[in-house]
Order: C-alpha cells, then sequence, then structure tokens
C-alpha cells in the first residue's frame, strides 16, 4: 500500500482512462466481436473500449473473468469478492475494492466486514473463515513466492475444500490482473455529485 | 491455438496427465480454457500490434524475474532464446518498456498518466500499450495461479 487508499466504501467512482478508447465507429470486427462479453462492471464502456485495442487478449479474458466470478459451485460468490477486496485493498485499486465491497454487502448483508477491511486492512477482524480467506488472499497478494504447502493448512482447518480452494486462488490472481488494467490504463474518479461523500 | 493437455499451466505446475491436480482444475473447464487462450492471445497473436514476439517474451521473463518465480523466468527465457533474440528490449524503447512492466508488476498504485504517454513517445501504439498491459498483468496473474497449484501439490 504504497499511497493511503480513498474510501471505498461511500460513494460510487467512475473510471477515466489514460489512453483514448477505441472509436466504435472505426472499429473492425475483430474488436466489435471482442465487445461482445464484457465483465459486468459501471466503467464497462471506457474500459472494455481501452482493452479492445488488442481484440484477442479482451476476447480470451472476458470469459476467463465471468468463469472465474460466476462459475458454478465450489467457493461461495461472496467469498470470492472478500478474496478480490482483499486483494484490490492491498494493490490500492479503488475503483475496483468499491465494486466488489458492494457486490459482498450485497450478498451477505453483513456490511461490517467491509468496514473493517476498509478501516484495519489485512489486520481487520473478522470470524476465522473469513480471517483464512483473508490471510491466504493477503500472503497471495504481496508476494506469491513466499506461498509454500504449509499456507494450505488454515484453509483446510476452516473446512475450504481443494476445489474451493483453487477458486479463491484464481478470484485472487484475476484481481492481480483487474487491477493492474484499471491502475494503469486509467484512474478512479470522484463523480461530481452534490452529496457524493467521497 | 493450442488446447493440448497437458497445457502451459499444468506443465509450469509440473501437473501429470491424470493426476488429481490436473483433474481439480478440469472442473473449471471455462477456467481452463481460456487461460490458455489468453496465454496463446498474448504470446502468440494472429497481430502483434507493435509489440513483437521477442519483446513480449522478454517483457513476461522481467516479470518473473521481479516476483522471484524461477521456474516462469526459465519457461520465458527458454522461449525467447528459441526465438534467437537475447536482447529485444534494447535502446530508449526497450528501456521504456522495462520501466513500465517493473512499476506495473511493483507498484500499479504509482502509475501516472505520463508512463503512457513515455510508451506512446517511444513509438507504441495504442494497440501496442493495451498488449504490453495485459501481458504484464497475465503474468502476474500467472504466478499466483502457479503458487497456488504448487501449495495444493505439496499439501495433496
Amino acid at each position: 500500500m504504497s499511497k493511503p487508499m480513498r474510501d471505498f466504501i461511500r460513494g460510487e467512482l467512475d473510471w477515466q482512462p489514460w489512453l483514448a478508447p477505441l472509436d466504435l465507429d472505426a472499429a473492425t470486427e475483430e474488436q466489435r466481436a471482442a465487445l461482445k462479453i464484457t465483465p459486468s462492471n459501471r466503467a464497462v464502456g471506457a474500459y472494455s473500449l481501452v482493452l479492445a485495442h488488442d481484440p484477442e487478449a479482451l476476447e480470451q479474458r472476458s470469459p476467463l473473468y465471468n468463469a472465474i466470478m460466476f462459475g458454478a459451485k465450489g467457493l461461495p460468490r461472496a467469498e470470492r469478492e472478500l478474496g478480490v477486496v482483499v486483494t484490490s485493498r492491498i494493490n490500492g485499486c479503488a475503483y475496483c475494492a468499491s465494486v466488489h465491497a458492494k457486490r459482498f454487502t450485497e450478498l451477505t448483508k453483513a456490511p461490517d466486514v467491509m468496514q473493517r477491511i476498509q478501516a484495519d486492512g489485512v489486520h481487520a477482524a473478522l470470524e476465522p473463515r473469513q480471517k483464512a480467506i483473508l490471510d491466504y488472499a493477503s500472503k497471495l497478494t504481496r508476494d506469491p513466492a513466499a506461498i509454500g504447502p504449509a499456507d494450505a493448512a488454515p484453509l483446510r482447518a476452516q473446512g475450504l475444500s481443494d476445489l474451493e480452494i483453487l477458486d479463491l486462488t484464481h478470484a485472487v490472481a484475476m484481481f492481480a490482473w483487474a487491477n493492474r488494467l484499471m491502475q494503469t490504463l486509467g484512474e478512479a474518479t470522484t463523480p461530481a455529485r452534490e452529496g457524493n461523500p467521497l | 491455438m493450442s488446447d493440448g493437455n497437458p497445457d502451459v499451466m499444468d506443465t509450469l505446475a509440473g501437473l501429470a496427465d491424470g493426476s488429481a491436480l490436473a483433474a481439480l482444475r478440469r472442473q473449471r473447464p471455462d477456467v481452463v480454457k481460456h487461460c490458455q487462450g489468453s496465454d496463446d492471445a498474448i504470446f502468440a497473436p494472429a497481430h502483434h500490434g507493435g509489440l513483437t514476439r521477442p519483446e513480449r517474451e522478454a517483457a513476461a521473463m522481467r516479470v518473473a524475474n521481479l516476483l522471484r518465480d524461477t521456474a516462469l523466468e526459465e519457461h520465458y527465457h527458454r522461449r525467447m532464446v528459441a526465438l534467437g533474440e537475447m536482447h529485444p528490449l534494447n535502446g530508449a524503447r526497450g528501456e521504456c518498456i522495462l520501466a513500465h512492466v517493473d512499476c506495473v508488476t511493483m507498484s500499479p498504485a504509482d502509475a501516472t498518466k505520463a508512463d503512457i504517454d513515455a510508451l506512446l513517445a517511444a513509438s507504441l501504439t495504442p494497440h501496442a500499450v493495451v498488449s504490453l498491459s495485459q501481458l504484464v498483468a497475465y503474468v502476474n496473474f500467472q504466478s499466483r495461479v502457479l503458487a497456488g497449484l504448487r501449495m495444493l501439490k505439496g499439501n495433496t
């Protein structure tokens, strides 16, 4: 966390690109095809239009994202969201953290969890299963080379199956990817709306 | 496009065909399919858009080095050597690309619009800038998936 992160719970953020988005009128067939499948996301317009400069990568990444975040069974969706909020919090990606904190709270109706992560980051006091997820997501985000066989034990002790651990790994890894695109091809901005607390 | 079995991720994680972990991965067939699809699209695209194949392998090797993922670094080194180019990232353009690789990998929160402008000024096209960003982000993804698979492999 190289610089303080803005509040990611209250208010909503927009995203402004630093590279001119693709002009849809000038898009090739391949670019149009790649834009069809898009991860659900409030900034989908500008973000996808920037990524469409490389349609081959976009065409694979969108269905990969959906398979990782929405694939049936395995790790409950809320716990995938928990993993990606921890990753986004550590990487300092306020945009991703705000979108996925909101999803987590919608799924769990437990707003205190995201409030604790906002306030205390990786030191947030959570119930044991969530804490095991936070600790693994944190270590995998910060230093994947430090992960060893022993790091599976706390997850297994909380009842996570191998498929659930794989799902969590995929979700954290997907946001090692997503955060970096969001943070280096543009920036989160605060919409100029009356009453926005940010 | 390769959809072979084992795929790149299996090979890098040392998962034998038919092993329990290779089978676990295949409980997520769309993840397996589009991981390999992303690898193909990022390293062997039909249109490179201005970022050459050797530049791609060298940039990926740098990411793996920064993450201290020795097996992954060797993988990209082998692919770069196979292309017959030892130092594709040189001169002002190469230095600019390497600086961006370092920033996106190690301190993405510190990136600014000036970093993108510098790449464009170093003659990268918008396509090449997005390809480079996808590549660096993908190798960061790949190294973390591998770390999880190696963890499960050592503990199953």
